[in-house]
């Protein structure tokens, strides 16, 4: 376990170096969230549309910012810089778990998803954004925005392993589209066309995106919550295993 | 940690292959190899001879097709992180963390030996005054010279004191002057005890470090033994006519001087 952690601090020391690369982490959904919200506004008036439950657009925009950002991570693709430029053969060549070598960055990526969830909900409390589930529903955002990071890393994480290449790795990023807009993301599920209400329902980014919205526009519904925890646990388990697997066997 | 008895490195009937588009590619194809503890051990062949795969096998990078492998005495399919804690690799290219300064690294190594973190930060000292980077100690490794990115990466192989030290290329790239400081220092960890595995592109390098050296060609051995005796082989073989290690470079490849041009090379330091 010393090994994860060395590990994570060092990424973490690696972010904190590549301040721009945090800067467009932030700034591409803030902007997302300032041109969706201006887009919709005027449709979604919060006196007369029921699912705002009396806020703002904003606030219904708030979750794709976040898993957004979350998704934004920037682990998997220091890994293939560090793959291409012969330092991850370094780190394979000493005595230490090769579990340590893919969490580390994942427990660094938590870290940073904890800071940057946190800081884009306080900058959205001045534009009237409220959370109404208060203070617990703040670090459950928090929680599950930081765990999605660490998910969405550590599948990027198994492109860059598997395909040892920038390029490919970078692409593969991309993947995250689709599945932010087979959701709901602009209107509730019930108010989307049957077929996408299928895919949406289909789609495990939906769940997450539910109970990020419930926790930001109603009080504790566990009913919404705990799928976006069992959606974040399932993929978890799925990407941690799929990683061990992938790096035990890396030749 | 006790030192292994017997040979530093043994490999007996070693084997790489790899699938690629064209049908399984034989990169290694049968190396036996024994080098004694204390020794300076020189890998010469040409480029894609199977230098590289052969110590990337014997580190635990890649696994073994075929055939059996020992370093510092055990096995390293059997137990490979027991040879990664006796082992240093300092690989082809010098891999450094760029985003980490050069003391950050080498605590990092130490840490992840093993080391506590005031054993790590000492450990750093004596490295960066070793390799002669002290003022350039809080530098990101990005701004290295090549020459101080390998002196670095030299350092950070020898962080927890190991027997077998690898060195792939470790001079490629080099300035003359560099080159001169990475042989007194490979004489210097030599001559602590540690052997030392050093595959070259240089034959004036291998003449003038290693006390015995191996060429290997299309995947085989087909040259071991003392620079000295090697040429002397030769030698006698061409009625007592002066040779170079070139000579017995190219004698034992096939290869003509033209072909030879750009895969190995005789330089001057």
């Amino acid at each position: 376990m010393s090994s994860t952690i060395a590990l994570g601090l060092r990424s973490l020391r690696e972010a904190a170096r590549q301040p721009d690369a945090l800067f467009m982490t932030m700034f591409i959904p803030i902007f997302f969230l300032v041109v969706n919200t201006g887009q919709a506004a005027e449709i979604f008036p919060s006196a007369s549309t029921e699912f705002l439950e009396g806020q703002g657009y904003g606030a219904f925009q708030l979750p794709i910012t976040l898993l957004l950002a979350a998704s934004f991570g920037m682990a998997a693709l220091f890994l293939v810089e560090e793959i291409e430029g012969g330092y991850f053969d370094k780190l394979r060549a000493m005595p230490i778990p090769r579990y340590s070598m893919v969490l580390g960055r994942l427990v660094a990526e938590g870290a940073k998803g904890i800071v940057l969830s946190s800081v884009i909900v306080l900058i959205a409390l001045p534009f009237g954004i409220t959370i109404a589930s208060g203070v617990p529903g703040f670090f459950l955002i928090v929680a599950l925005s930081a765990l999605w990071g660490v998910v969405y890393a550590g599948f990027m994480q198994l492109i860059a392993l598997k395909t040892r290449s920038a390029a490919a790795t970078n692409s593969g990023g991309l993947i995250f589209f689709p599945l932010l807009f087979l959701t709901p993301n602009f209107v509730p599920r019930e108010m989307l066309t049957r077929p996408m209400e299928i895919a949406a329902t289909l789609n495990p980014v939906t769940y997450l995106m539910e109970a990020l919205r419930s926790l930001i526009l109603t009080d504790l519904d566990w009913g919404a919550i705990l799928p976006g925890f069992a959606v974040i646990g399932g993929l978890g388990v799925i990407m941690l295993l799929l990683n061990i697997r992938m790096i035990q066997t890396y030749d | 940690m006790t030192r292994a008895r017997g040979p530093a490195v043994r490999a007996q009937g070693l084997v790489k292959h790899y699938d690629g588009s064209d049908g399984a590619v034989e990169a290694v194809r049968g190396v036996d190899l024994e080098i004694q503890t204390g020794e300076i051990f020189g890998f010469l062949g040409p480029n894609g001879a199977g230098k590289s795969t052969t110590v990337r096998m014997l580190t635990t990078l890649l696994s073994i097709t075929a055939g059996k492998a020992e370093v510092a005495g055990i096995d390293v399919v059997e137990d490979p992180d027991a040879v990664r804690r006796r082992i240093g690799v300092a690989l082809q290219e010098a891999g450094l963390d760029p985003r980490q300064t050069g003391r950050e690294l080498l605590t990092l190594h130490g840490r992840l030996f093993g080391l506590n973190q005031a054993e790590a930060e000492a450990r750093t000292r004596e490295l960066l005054d070793l390799v002669e980077l002290e003022e350039a100690a809080d530098r990101v490794t990005k701004g290295y010279s090549g020459g101080m990115q390998r002196r670095l990466d030299l350092a950070a192989a020898l962080v927890h004191e190991p027997e077998v030290l690898f060195l792939d290329e470790p001079t490629t790239g080099l300035d003359p002057a560099s080159r001169l400081t990475v042989w007194e220092e490979v004489r210097r960890i030599n001559g602590h005890g540690t052997t030392v595995f050093l595959t070259t592109q240089y034959l004036e390098e291998a003449d003038q470090l290693c006390d015995r050296l191996a060429i290997i060609d299309d995947g085989v051995i087909v040259r071991e033994g003392t620079p000295a005796d090697l040429k002397a082989e030769l030698s006698a073989r061409r009625d007592g006519t002066e040779v170079s290690l070139d000579d017995v470079f190219l004698d034992a490849t096939g290869r003509s001087r033209d072909r030879a041009a750009g895969e190995v090379q005789e330089v001057s330091a």
